[in-house]
């Protein structure tokens, strides 16, 4: 298959130099801050769907954001780390919680795995919002986390919008290499066999719980760096960051996207990234129209909006071979 | 159902049958070999090592392979897809090689692909490589089920009722491609209700009923043998 | 510690409970006959409460007959939601999770634009305090248990002895049975989600004069449901009464020792144990 390497590249590349070139477009401050975001939820939203692919609703996943804003926020006001170490340390912190987590919680499927890391991510929540109030800053949450200071080496200040969107950028661009990389290798080939047919794969000399907790660490990572760089670009932090409410929004963006691909979450977050915006307007409104979005894809269009243009190739091409036939039929007939 | 007496061996380059009335426990213990049910009593040993109470996956990289009877598959994926991830167990490198991509991942992804396009052909799917799975009619299905089993290189392959569903003619192609497979130095034991199929290709035959085994030898040993008679009359004709 | 103080907080984790294994009675009915885990549960129970403002408190009718109309009316948007979202996604568990999230932010959004985000008091309906045996309990609260306790009860005879009732235990244990037997399928869905709504509908409106109404106020009580039904099973009636006891014990007794922002981590620590040593639960099958 000969396009077979070339599609991921494609498509990574269109996306860093979409990324890279959007400052020549605008300058705007609130823009480059929604990009920032997107840019962190894109992070974020493709680790969940590797997750999604194995069958897992992981609804801890924010929880390992939170995990990495916490321990770099502390480690750069308490110990005086710079900022340059504590968004390594965070996000090795955050996998190795996910080793601990992910052990447990993926001892059980299905809805039973929705709920347990539901509460996991609410016992998260709670003990950053209620226990050791001295450390974590109780109900009141964090405030003063300083900006990361200038890059070590090159000497370049990182505080600006500008150039806390680059650094969130590459975040990002790094962490789809890894996420498109697996996905065209046989790590993802398999992941989705998981959801498919889980012991057909185990029969098949896949190890389901090593695949599926490989899946849960690596989405954990990203998001504990993910959770380090949100800290220091927002300066304060609160539990309720890491709650239900932005977990759904990033499973919204999944699964509207679409979870049979790693493109889906990509189209997903950039659209309703873009469409939340002009939502935000209309106040309460915006949670209908999303809800209601919500409601009807995962009625009328399931796979999401990345597996539509397939659909309809199928349909298409359905067609053309019932015409097909039925001009033969045509022919023949008596 | 439970078996509560078996003992049994396989001899390698064989084909072993397993029959017996329904419910006689076949299905378990084609579910205790590779795993995928715990045992309880006894132990079961492949190649001289035990493997009981390893897992699934674990079970296959020693090297037996099993179909299911529902013929399941991965049915979101095309049939080439299916064959290709069969054949992890030689194949399968780590997270880390999938991500660096290195000489020996390609190179082993490479003969994967090889070994799947290879399989295919001898089965006839070649012409339907490209098709979604679950869309197939139940014949292909049938032998995709067996090229995803071949595909892991096992030396031991569990057969679920492979001819199941099938006509007359595909049944005999599919005991022409046993016998083939035997040719090539390759361990079949076989679940199946067509006992024409079963006498006609199998070396030896294990006959269970209500979780016991009442009788084991060369089909013409078994088709003779009283107590298997009288387990399957018994249970079509109990006023005779 | 003195006895009647432990009493005291056992009796208090319980009466609140026995509301909460309304609400999880409701979601488990649901996930039993249709095999959905419906997110949006919060919804109808703040729904309940919502048409106790209007109708006791704005409209002035008696209290217990208001109680009729909320479950009513809740077990009719029930209906509603079944025909025309549910009945599509009967056994796709995952898919109907999120459809049910939606349907969460548009119950929500909807309730925030109709009646506005403040909280509304509604009135006691009962007054005065309750003593007995060294413990007190005020008389609303009073009324309220016993009044859940009722409704249970009424469920489980529903259930055991009407024809309705043993239909919908058909499907919940095995539908393509119940269906060979001529059980009307779509009318037990329906039926069954209705029935789960109303209940919840039920509790909202008995938690209304006690804690105030507010259309987020179906959050904490669906939190509670799910930590009940996974302690008791999914699914299984009996285990969302021992799973609202037990958790109406350990929340009761926790609340001597600490805040009651911590005593909440204590329903999901439950939660986990539960998943990990028993995932279906004490009574779940």
């Amino acid at each position: 298959m000969p396009s077979a390497a070339a599609r991921p590249a494609v498509g990574f590349a269109l996306l860093a130099l979409a990324g890279l070139a959007l400052p020549l477009f605008t300058r705007d401050a609130y823009h480059l801050d929604v990009a920032t975001t997107m840019a962190m939820n894109l992070s974020l939203t493709m680790g969940l769907r590797l997750q999604m692919s194995t069958g897992q609703i992981n609804m801890a996943h924010i929880s390992f954001m939170g995990i990495g804003a916490y321990t770099s926020a502390l480690l750069v006001t308490r110990v005086g780390l710079s900022f340059w170490a504590t968004l390594w340390i965070a996000a090795g912190v955050a996998a190795a919680c996910a080793v601990l987590i992910g052990s447990l919680a993926l001892r059980v499927s299905g809805p039973y795995y929705f709920l347990i890391s539901f509460a996991f991510s609410e016992v998260v929540r709670l003990f950053f919002n209620n226990f050791f109030e001295d450390l974590f800053g109780g109900p009141s949450g964090l405030v003063g986390i300083p900006k990361p200071t200038p890059l070590p080496g090159l000497g370049l200040a990182v505080e600006g919008k500008l150039e806390l969107y680059y650094l969130m950028l590459v975040l990002f661009l790094l962490a789809a290499v890894v996420f498109i990389r697996l996905e065209y290798s046989r790590f993802g080939l398999v992941a989705s066999t998981i959801r498919q047919a889980d012991l057909l794969a185990e029969t098949l000399g896949v190890n389901v719980f090593r695949h599926k907790l490989a899946t849960f660490v690596l989405g954990s990572l990203v998001a504990g760096l993910a959770g380090a760089f949100f800290v220091h670009s927002h300066q304060v932090l609160h539990s309720s960051d890491f709650g239900l409410e932005p977990m759904v929004l990033l499973v919204v963006f999944t699964v509207i996207g679409g979870t049979g691909s790693v493109w889906g979450p990509v189209v997903g977050t950039i659209l309703l990234g873009v469409a939340v915006e002009f939502l935000r307007q209309l106040g309460h409104y915006e949670t209908l129209v999303l809800g209601g979005v919500l409601m009807l894809t995962m009625l009328f269009a399931p796979e999401g909006l990345i597996a539509l243009p397939g659909k309809v190739a199928r349909r298409v091409r359905h067609r053309r071979t019932r015409k097909a036939a039925t001009a033969v039929g045509v022919g023949l007939a008596p | 159902m439970a078996v509560s007496d078996l003992s049994m061996s396989v001899i390698k380059g064989t084909i072993h049958g397993l029959i017996g009335p329904n419910g006689a426990g076949k299905s378990t213990v084609f579910n205790l070999i590779p795993g995928v049910l715990p045992l309880t009593q006894g132990e079961i040993r492949f190649k001289g090592e035990r493997i009981s109470g390893l897992r699934p996956s674990e079970v296959c990289r020693r090297g037996i392979a099993r179909t299911f009877q529902a013929t399941t598959l991965f049915r979101e994926y095309t049939v080439f897809q299916n064959v290709l991830v069969a054949a992890h167990r030689l194949a399968a490198p780590g997270l880390g090689s999938a991500l660096v991509w290195s000489r020996t991942y390609r190179g082993r992804e490479q003969a994967a692909r090889e070994r799947a396009r290879t399989l295919l052909a001898a089965l006839n799917l070649a012409a339907v490589a490209d098709e979604v799975a679950g869309s197939l009619p139940h014949r292909d299905q049938k032998a995709l089920v067996l090229a995803m089993a071949l595909a892991t290189g096992a030396e031991l392959v569990i057969l679920d009722e492979p001819m199941a569903g099938l006509a007359a003619q595909e049944k005999d192609a599919t005991t022409e491609a046993l016998r083939g497979l035997r040719r090539e130095g390759l361990t079949i034991l076989l679940v199946e209700h067509d006992m024409r199929a079963v006498m006609g290709v199998c070396d030896t035959i294990t006959v269970l009923d209500h979780g016991v085994r009442i009788a084991e030898g060369t089909p013409r040993e078994i088709q003779e043998n009283p107590a298997v008679i009288e387990a399957y009359l018994g249970v079509e004709d109990p006023g005779a | 510690m003195s006895i009647d103080l432990l009493v005291q907080a056992l009796l208090n984790g319980f009466g609140l409970a026995m509301v909460y294994v309304l609400v999880a009675l409701g979601l488990t009915l649901i996930f039993s006959i249709l095999e959905v885990i419906n997110f949006a549960h919060g919804e109808f129970y703040m729904l309940g409460g919502y048409v106790t403002y209007y109708v006791f408190a704005v409209f002035g009718l008696n209290y217990f007959a208001t109680l009729g109309v909320a479950i009513m009316v809740v077990g009719l948007a029930g209906v509603v939601a079944e025909r025309l979202v549910f009945r599509h996604l009967r056994h796709k568990t995952l898919n109907a999770f999120i459809v049910s999230l939606g349907l969460l932010w548009v119950l929500q959004a909807s309730a925030q634009l109709s009646f506005g985000v403040l909280d509304k008091p509604v009135p006691s309906a009962f007054s005065g305090i309750v003593r007995g045996f060294g413990v007190i309990m005020s008389m609303e609260r009073l009324v309220v248990t016993l009044s859940a306790i009722v409704l249970i009860v009424a469920l489980y005879l529903f259930l055991k002895w009407s024809g309705p009732g043993r239909a919908m235990r058909a499907v919940a244990q095995d539908a393509d049975a119940a269906a060979l037997q001529g059980v009307n399928i779509e009318l037990v869905s329906a039926l069954g989600f209705g029935i789960g709504c109303a209940l919840a509908g039920g509790a909202g409106a008995l938690l209304a004069p006690v804690f105030a109404v507010s259309p987020a106020m179906g959050a904490l009580p669906v939190v509670k449901a799910f930590i009940i039904i996974i302690v008791g099973g999914m699914g299984s009636l009996p285990g969302a009464v021992l799973g609202g006891l037990l958790l109406g014990c350990v929340e009761g007794i926790g609340s001597l020792f600490m805040g009651s922002a911590a005593v909440n981590v204590l329903g999901f620590l439950m939660v986990i144990v539960v998943l990990l040593v028993r995932p279906r639960g004490l009574l779940g099958a």
